[in-house]
């Protein structure tokens, strides 16, 4: 890292800062605070949706994602537009109708007190745990590769966004989200751009993804066919990505206040509408180019030879055990292949022998196979996991983008960061005195907005706190908190469609339903585990939320069977 | 005033836009097939 970098990085994130201070001017009660006085226009609130979805794992994991695994990543996407639609036309108009702070707060006028404390109870253990981690995450990728204290990297990764968003409420959370959103798109554009022009002269844009898609990286789509039939434990294929990412980005959009709160914030349904109608028409060309940069880096490394992990501190890790001998000879095996594969790619390249393509996939897969077991040797070694999934796009920038430009992409890391965190601590806040204080107050509360602000940085210490013990804990933490939103994402979102759509449940059917499903929920993630649930099928999380959405449904339904109906008054209200 | 904010842009009503979100849904979908054919 140059002095150049270094100043890059820090007048960009002061920067955010005094711009978030200077847009922190709001009207001091609830609606300035969690809704900026419902004045947003559409690209506002676009911005905002499409900054708080995008964390720094975003642009951290998507490249390198598609680095290991190719483009079908993006599949995992396609339930987005379908569900801005569904949306727009249901959730939109009832929460700008009854003018919720909270998606929850609708919950206890559809059904009672214990169905909305329930659900905000549930995002708040899930949002509030997971805000952590995405602090964490992305500091432990970036004080590994930099060599930078976690303990401090942590700090300010979670840490000064807290000054403008206690201060600024959710106006400075989507103001500053337009100006992180904007420069990361030029960020990832000059990437994109710089690995294009550093390719050699006689490999074009075209060039480049036909020997990505030689070694198995342009799989953009994908049936999740087998020999053996359709393999429901296969992540990402059309179906996974078209039905379960559906119900994913359903609950995410419509329950989670995360995003609720930043449409919320628009003017009218119709620049509610707007904004959320423009992310489902943007977002999937945005991640198609963010995985598109992976599989370009994966052509680049084809050339320059790519390391047998990306994570160095992991190699440097193992080189200090006993295992040392069995690295250096796995390192020879893995050079050797590289050097073969380069001639391969170099006359593939050249036009001049078209039957390489056999021999290059044969040697990728040799390539991998020896990545795999380095995997497996740092796992022996140091107990860690090896997956350097998430390291691939940043060692790129460590070692090969220009000074300036790389202080711009570390910068960005940060940005990303701070727009998905920002956003979750002012729902958090918002969810934790609308839902919670304020009803076990009996709305009593003298001065909601100055409360709002004291849980807001209480939020924010907390994910501090819960990034300072994921250090301890280590990587694992982070693939379990990726699951735990599909764990609770599925009840939440069966809670909201029964209070839609069946318009005679009530809330006692429906808050035994959701306790029922969950348990079911958590019992069917962690079958392997439970010896008497052995013989129930593995399922990829991202079915959990179909699954758990449409048993709170039948189960709702069934149980009001059993039930007085619900008075007419609570059903005709919502 | 509040009908012109509410009046729904470019398109008559909002089913136009949620035709037009589904049907770029299904061209991409077309389009990332036909790269997968011609690259994979």
């Amino acid at each position: 890292m140059t002095a150049t970098d270094w100043l890059v990085i820090v007048v960009v994130l002061l920067g955010i800062i005094v711009y978030g201070l200077y847009k922190s001017r709001t009207t001091k009660n609830l609606d300035g605070y969690f809704l900026s006085n419902r004045s947003m226009p559409w690209y506002l609130v676009l911005l905002s949706i499409m900054g708080t979805q995008a964390s720094a794992i975003t642009f951290l994991s998507g490249p390198g994602q598609a680095y290991a695994d190719g483009m079908r990543f993006v599949q995992n996407y396609f339930g987005i537009p379908l569900a801005m639609v569904v949306i727009c036309i249901t959730f939109v108009p009832l929460f700008n109708r009854l003018r919720v702070y909270t998606a929850y707060e609708f919950l206890s006028r559809r059904f009672d007190n214990k169905t909305r404390l329930l659900t905000s109870f549930l995002f708040l253990l899930q949002r509030g745990v997971s805000t952590g981690v995405s602090i964490y995450a992305p500091s432990i990728i970036l004080s590994a590769l930099f060599g930078w204290d976690i303990f401090w990297t942590n700090m300010v990764m979670g840490g000064l966004l807290i000054i403008y968003t206690v201060s600024g409420g959710a106006r400075a959370v989507a103001y500053t989200q337009t100006i992180q959103i904007v420069m990361i798109f030029i960020a990832m554009a000059l990437a994109g751009y710089v690995l294009v022009s550093s390719l050699p002269p006689n490999v074009g844009l075209g060039r480049a993804l036909h020997l990505g898609g030689t070694m198995g990286r342009m799989n953009v789509i994908t049936s999740g066919r087998t020999a053996h039939g359709f393999d429901w434990n296969d992540r990402y294929n059309i179906w996974s990505g078209l039905i379960g990412g559906f119900f994913l980005s359903l609950s995410y959009f419509g329950t989670d206040q995360s995003q609720v709160g930043r449409y919320l914030t628009a003017q009218n349904n119709r620049e509610s509408r707007l904004g959320l109608l423009m992310n489902g028409l943007v977002k999937i060309p945005m991640q198609f180019f963010i995985l598109m940069i992976g599989v370009l880096v994966f052509v680049f490394y084809q050339f320059r030879g790519a390391p047998i992990s990306f994570n160095d501190s992991l190699v440097t890790q193992v080189q200090a055990t006993p295992y040392r001998d069995s690295l250096q000879g796995l390192q020879h095996r893995f050079d050797s292949v590289n050097t073969l594969k380069l001639g391969a790619v170099q006359r593939f390249t050249d036009g001049s022998d078209d039957k390489m393509k056999g021999e290059l996939r044969r040697l990728n897969t040799q390539a991998e196979g020896y990545r795999s077991d380095f995997n497996k040797l740092v796992k022996a070694a140091t107990g860690k996991d090896g997956n350097d999934t998430n390291y691939v796009f940043l060692s790129y920038v460590k070692h090969y983008l220009p000074v300036g430009l790389k202080g711009l992409l570390i910068a960005v890391i940060f940005l990303a960061a701070w727009g998905s965190i920002a956003a979750a601590l002012n729902s958090l806040a918002a969810s934790s005195v609308v839902d919670f204080h304020q009803p076990l107050r009996g709305n009593k509360v003298s001065d909601p907005y100055h409360l709002s602000r004291w849980y807001t940085l209480g939020w924010g210490l907390f994910s501090i706190l819960v990034a300072q013990f994921s250090t301890r804990l280590g990587q694992s933490l982070i693939e379990a908190v990726n699951v735990l939103g599909s764990l609770f994402y599925g009840v939440i979102l069966g809670i909201f469609l029964v209070a839609f759509y069946l318009k005679r449940a009530g809330g006692t059917a429906t808050f035994t339903a959701a306790i029922i499903v969950e348990i079911g929920i958590v019992l069917l993630f962690f079958n392997e585990k439970i010896p008497l649930l052995r013989w129930l099928p593995d399922i990829s999380f991202l079915w959990l939320n179909a699954i758990g959405s449409l048993g709170v449904v039948l189960l709702a339904t069934f149980f009001q069977l059993f039930l007085p109906k619900p008075p007419i008054e609570s059903v005709s209200q919502s | 005033m509040n009908d012109q904010k509410d009046k729904v842009p470019v398109f008559k009503s909002w089913t136009g836009w949620y035709i037009l979100v589904l049907a770029v849904l299904a061209v991409l979908i077309g389009l990332f097939y036909l790269l997968t054919k011609t690259f994979a």
